[in-house]
């Protein structure tokens, strides 16, 4: 907290005041000023005592301020770690609550002595298949969580990233067809290629194809741009004409488990995946919307520059 | 680039027998085999590169086929092959690690062209392992 007492150059010359008043009144004693003298003097001691109320006044602020600015972090990190933890306690109660229902009718079928006969046998397994599933559920919670966290280094190789990406829209344009889903292509032809991780962008942009036909969900268009932003960069655009997302959440939805989808349908990590993974391949993900007209969704990549005409 | 082994697995066994052979004529070291588990036990004697999986199988699904592959050899590289496009296998697919996908019937040229790019990964990925950069 020392390191930033606050003494800055205007903070001395109140001191400095105090010097050239005591020489003052040293000047005018040596000129046999006896009262001018005494004047400087209690000028000098003054303006020393109001000089040093005032550093000492500075350096409290600052120290409160220092205090305050910490206090403001930790507590934005709490708030972030609650967030966090109660995402992931909600995602894994569930799960575990309907454990709980399965085991509980499990032991009722056994203490009863009800484990005779198929139809028994029958709702055991049931039971049982159940709780597998469920079992699953959380160690997909957890692995990506994992996933999330650890430190997976992109392994970069170059790539056609509008083949990259046409290859993701033909996996979704079955489905989107029959949701009367149009998946309108505006790919730039001479796009320069890309160093880059493609499964990991794969990824991102299945995700973000799949979102947009769940905003969408019936009757709409898909657009996807693909265009050189600079000489050593390039945008890839998703837009939908879908929901949208109101303006409170367009900050909150690449946050972990931050999720506008029901219960089970959605563990609300596929964007902050993606977020993690275009930041590790050295890019941004931005987003636009309004609300009732569809969102857009914008992936800066960096791209090689490009040598010269073609 | 040095050989490499491809192993495809489809239950589709006319579908299995022409790309092998199809392969095969592009100088390609390919097998064919038409089962999840029988692709795992497989894996556990032979070597292999890159596989080609179908997401749709019967007994084991390629998503499952998948996960244990990629537990069992984490730098095998895995296509995904799917004749329905199911956005969800998809998803989950990419999630597991797969590194592509192709949709069925899949154009050889195309399909060759992302076994090289998927032999080229696990060549970095290994290189990058010998380096001791990455566990």
């Amino acid at each position: 907290m020392l390191k930033n007492s606050g003494y800055s150059l205007h903070n001395l010359y109140p001191y400095a005041a105090t010097i050239l008043s005591i020489a003052l009144a040293v000047v005018l004693w040596l000129s046999k000023e006896i009262i001018g003298g005494s004047v400087a003097l209690v000028i000098a001691a003054i303006s020393f005592l109001s000089a040093r109320d005032l550093t000492r006044e500075v350096i409290k602020a600052n120290e409160q301020k220092c205090h305050l600015d910490q206090q403001l972090i930790q507590s934005q990190k709490l708030a972030a770690i609650g967030e966090l933890s109660a995402g992931i306690a909600h995602e894994i109660n569930n799960p575990l609550a309907i454990m709980g229902q399965e085991t509980e009718w499990i032991k009722h079928l056994l203490k009863d002595n009800n484990i005779e006969g198929p139809g028994a046998t029958e709702e055991l397994r049931d039971s049982l298949q159940e709780i597998v599933r469920q079992v699953d559920r959380c160690k997909d919670i957890t692995h990506k969580l994992l996933d999330f966290a650890r430190k997976k280094d992109p392994l970069m190789q170059g790539a056609d990233v509008n083949k990259l990406i046409e290859d993701m829209a033909r996996l979704v344009d079955k489905e989107a067809t029959q949701k009367n889903i149009k998946i309108v292509r505006d790919y730039r032809k001479d796009l320069p290629r890309v160093q880059t991780d493609p499964p990991l962008l794969r990824q991102v942009i299945l995700n973000l194809l799949n979102n947009a036909a769940y905003a969408i969900g019936k009757d709409g268009v898909i657009t996807i741009v693909t265009r050189q932003s600079s000489n050593t960069s390039i945008e890839l655009v998703f837009s939908d004409t879908g929901c949208g997302i109101p303006k409170e959440q367009l900050d909150k939805i690449f946050d972990p488990f931050f999720t506008t989808k029901p219960p089970g349908k959605g563990t609300g990590l596929g964007l902050s995946i993606s977020h993690s993974i275009i930041v590790k391949l050295g890019g941004r993900i931005t987003v636009a919307s309004e609300p009732g007209k569809g969102a857009t969704f914008t992936i800066h990549l960096p791209a090689q520059p490009s040598r010269g005409e073609q | 680039m040095k050989d490499f082994r491809v192993l495809i697995v489809d239950d589709e066994l006319d579908f299995l027998e022409t790309i092998v052979k199809r392969l095969k004529r592009r100088k390609v070291d390919a097998t064919g085999i038409d089962s999840g588990i029988k692709a795992l036990e497989l894996l556990e004697s032979e070597h292999f590169d890159v596989v080609i999986l179908d997401v749709r199988m019967p007994g084991m699904d390629g998503i499952e086929t998948l996960r244990e592959m990629k537990r069992k050899r984490p730098l095998l590289e895995v296509i995904m092959l799917t004749g329905h496009a199911s956005v969800e296998s998809g998803v989950q697919g990419m999630q597991y690690g797969a590194f592509d996908y192709v949709m069925k019937p899949a154009e050889i040229e195309d399909l060759l062209e992302k076994i090289r790019a998927a032999y080229e990964r696990k060549a970095l990925h290994e290189e990058k392992v010998r380096e001791g950069r990455v566990i």
